[in-house]
């Protein structure tokens, strides 16, 4: 039986974080470097990148976190979304941005390359949860159940979208790719959600902050969808910028306009529509988890 | 049972229906077809136009969705390509999509929006019937309100999977369904309207034959009368002209009916006349012999042979003057008399026949076997009966044969008049044998005889008819119906004959 095209893209993805995504990231690093990137030009405006992890779909949100952001740094601050963690992650490491809102598993991968520049909290704490979902009428209760799904990841690069699923699935010596009939990247926390409550996949990969968000805002989506299995707390997805741009004038307004964002009236009104209680600065030590995730997977090959 | 069946036809028979019911029928039937006619056409000319308007909508789908996905169905992202069609089920307003499957060239799932209803990878062939890819038409199951759509996705000649698309149409088959039934309530008010114009409008124009109809209705049954002035109309209009024509012809009709009245009263009278003459001849005959036996009692009285026979001489001619003067008075009493009639009342005509008899030397066969009082006006059929025998006499050749024969059935008298001669004229024997009273043949001698007869007959509810006999002359019998009232008693000719006595 002929394997379709997106999943043997999906297999290759596979081992492409430790090996030639990373490879892919330290080369746009090294060509980025000699020119110090567009991110780092004397006057030119903050490049601040958004992967999917942020509900990027409100427009509003985003003008209000642009104004907030360019007023907090007093320069200005222009927002850059792309469809995938790789591509904001390649753009960060390529030193077109100023910094990135990206996940623990790209910051980790790149680790040699990225320093933290804060890391937001939420509930009281930078750490987060993966979920994996599934019909809310299905009965399933154990990963193993969820064996010949179809099955939803939100990103390939994505920490609670697929590492630890992944991970999940080689603490039992299985691989996605012969443990689900089939399987798919939505790029979207809240597509995953989408997906699994229309029936397209039996189950789904997500960001258990995103989920909970929704559970807030569209109760009607996540309503049709049950938790079936919490992973263990793991970082937050981190504020990230190159480690040579790590002291820049630019990377520390961005910094401090993150810190101090709660005690700002728009800032606290951008994260209340976040759930987020602030920003802090965390050691790397906070991903240590996902950093065992990436070796768990890497061992099981 | 037969005949109420056949009465039944008649009453449903359309062509027995009155005009002013059978205009309206007629625009009834000729709205009806008009309007399925127009029903039908506006009905396919809605099909038409809402099968072309969801062609078109359904075109401008699958063109925007198809080349939103080709992309997608090339590396068979399900995710993108179950987005695509989610969001294009919200953007185009225009189709109410039941569903909507993107299947590879295999005819497996690649997503669809209802993943529950078609899942990944399932056979689409299993679920749906698949349509024709060379018919580009919406694929319309009005039965189930839904169209089937489908569209091949092809790139660089290659056909890589197929959209299929169910979209109801309940909308447009509703809206069929209410245009069906405005133009029904339309076409049937207007049916209505137009029966109820063509009703009264009937009714106005057959008015006038509605008054002309009542007077020769009525004139049939007697009662003959003109046209009031009131109802004339105006004198250039056609009714108008009718009747004052009909008012002209009653008026000529009147007129001859009175100069036939005439003349039958001249008859009359002219027949009294030979009548009194035959009496008086009748009469005088015994009177030599009774002044012959007054004179032998003057003479010899006192014997008493003499003396008897003179008596009886006189008394013998003494009754046959009774019977003759018993018998006129019995022929002129009033007509409109009530009494029942007899044997006798009958058989007193061969008295009053008598003369012509004799002139003729007539042979007459006189069977009178009335066995019972008839509830029939004497009088009238008296007369008739005397007119139908002077009439034979009349017609009979000289020493010919006279038939007289009159018997009671349970409906009434029967009495017929038989001659031998030359046999009644066409015209006449027509006239006779006619139900209404016709056009009496007045050039005709008989012809006023006739007439009177045949008013007397109608007057007293009979049936005049005539025939020509196969051994020559004529037969001339008339039926007279019994009254339904009991026949009167039958005292009052014999008081008559008491006084004659």
């Amino acid at each position: 039986m002929t394997k379709p095209r997106i999943r043997e893209e999906l297999t290759l993805g596979l081992s492409v974080p430790s090996r030639r995504t990373v490879l892919h990231w330290a080369a746009a690093a090294a060509v980025a470097r000699p020119a110090r990137g567009l991110a780092a030009s004397p006057g030119a405006p903050i490049r601040f990148g958004l992967t999917p992890v942020f509900l990027n779909n409100d427009l509003d949100l985003l003008a209000r976190l642009q104004a907030y952001l360019s007023r907090s740094t007093g320069q200005e601050v222009t927002l850059v979304q792309r469809r995938t963690y790789e591509e904001i992650t390649s753009l960060l490491l390529s030193g077109q941005l100023t910094a990135a809102w990206i996940c623990g598993y790209p910051f980790i991968a790149a680790a040699a390359e990225l320093s933290l520049v804060a890391v937001p909290v939420w509930r009281g704490m930078p750490l987060y949860q993966s979920y994996i979902i599934v019909d809310a009428d299905r009965a399933a209760t154990r990963l193993d159940d969820l064996h010949e799904d179809v099955h939803a990841f939100s990103d390939p690069n994505s920490n609670s979208g697929y590492l630890v699923t992944r991970a999940a699935l080689a603490e039992l010596q299985r691989r996605p790719d012969e443990f689900f009939r089939r399987s798919f990247f939505t790029y979207g926390h809240r597509n995953v959600v989408r997906a699994v409550a229309a029936g397209l996949a039996q189950s789904g990969s997500v960001d258990g902050y995103v989920w909970e968000v929704l559970s807030e805002i569209e109760p009607e989506l996540t309503q049709r969808t049950r938790i079936l299995r919490r992973s263990e707390w793991l970082g937050f997805p981190p504020i990230a910028c190159l480690r040579r741009l790590n002291g820049a004038p630019e990377t520390s307004a961005l910094r401090q306009a993150l810190l101090a964002m709660n005690q700002d009236a728009v800032g606290a009104d951008v994260l209340k529509q976040l759930r987020l209680d602030g920003f802090l600065e965390a050691a790397p030590s906070l991903f240590d988890g996902i950093a065992a995730k990436i070796a768990q997977v890497r061992s099981f090959g | 049972m037969r005949s109420w069946a056949r009465r039944m036809l008649r009453t449903i028979n359309p062509f027995r229906w009155p005009l002013a019911w059978r205009v309206p029928l007629l625009v009834v039937l000729l709205m009806l077809s008009v309007s399925v006619v127009i029903t039908d056409r506006v009905l396919t000319r809605l099909a038409d136009s809402q099968t072309r308007h969801l062609a078109q909508l359904s075109d401008a789908y699958l063109d925007g969705l198809s080349s939103g996905i080709l992309p997608h169905v090339v590396r068979e992202d399900v995710w993108e390509i179950y987005d695509a069609l989610d969001r294009a089920r919200q953007r185009y307003q225009g189709l109410d999509i039941a569903w909507t499957v993107v299947s590879d060239s295999q005819g497996r799932v690649l997503a669809s929006s209802h993943p529950r209803e078609f899942p990944l990878q399932s056979h689409l062939s299993d679920r749906i019937k698949l349509g024709d890819s060379a018919d580009p038409k919406p694929a319309m199951t009005e039965a189930l309100g839904r169209a089937h759509l489908r569209r091949d996705l092809t790139y660089q000649g290659r056909t890589l999977g197929v959209v299929h698309a169910e979209v109801r149409i309940e909308g447009l088959i509703r809206e069929r369904w209410e245009v069906l039934r405005t133009l029904v309530m339309t076409n049937a008010l207007l049916t209505l309207t137009l029966a109820a114009i063509g009703y009264v409008a009937v009714l106005r124009m057959m008015r006038p034959v509605r008054v002309l109809s009542a007077h020769l209705r009525s004139g049939a049954e007697g009662r003959m009368s003109s046209i009031r002035e009131s109802e004339l109309g105006p004198p250039n209009s056609e009714f108008g002209q009718l009747f004052r024509s009909y008012n002209t012809l009653l008026g000529s009709v009147s007129e001859r009916e009175r100069l036939l009245a005439k003349l039958a009263e001249e008859e009359r009278l002219a027949a009294l006349g030979r009548l009194a003459a035959g009496m008086a001849h009748d009469i005088n005959n015994p009177l030599g012999g009774l002044l012959n036996a007054v004179a032998t009692l003057k003479r010899h009285g006192e014997k008493p042979a003499a003396r008897e026979t003179s008596i009886r001489l006189l008394e013998t001619g003494l009754r046959g003057i009774r019977d003759i003067v018993r018998s006129s008075l019995a022929t002129y009493r009033r007509r409109d008399d009530q009494l029942p009639l007899t044997c006798g009342d009958l058989d007193d005509l061969q008295l009053l026949l008598q003369p012509e008899i004799k002139r003729k030397r007539l042979s007459l066969q006189w069977d009178n076997r009335i066995d019972r009082p008839l509830a029939v006006p004497a009088g009238a059929v008296r007369d008739a009966a005397l007119n139908l025998l002077l009439n034979g006499c009349a017609a009979s050749p000289i020493a010919g044969t006279l038939t007289f024969d009159a018997y009671a059935t349970k409906a009434g008298l029967v009495l017929e008049v038989g001659d031998e001669g030359p046999g009644m004229p066409e015209v006449v024997l027509r006239y006779v044998n006619e139900q209404d009273d016709g056009q009496a043949p007045l050039s005709e001698r008989e012809g006023l005889g006739l007439w009177m007869v045949k008013r007397l007959s109608r007057e007293s509810g009979g049936c005049l008819s005539a025939r020509r006999k196969s051994s020559g002359g004529t037969a001339v019998q008339l039926v007279v119906p019994e009254a339904a009232t009991a026949p009167q008693s039958v005292q009052q000719p014999r008081e008559e004959r008491r006084h004659v006595a």
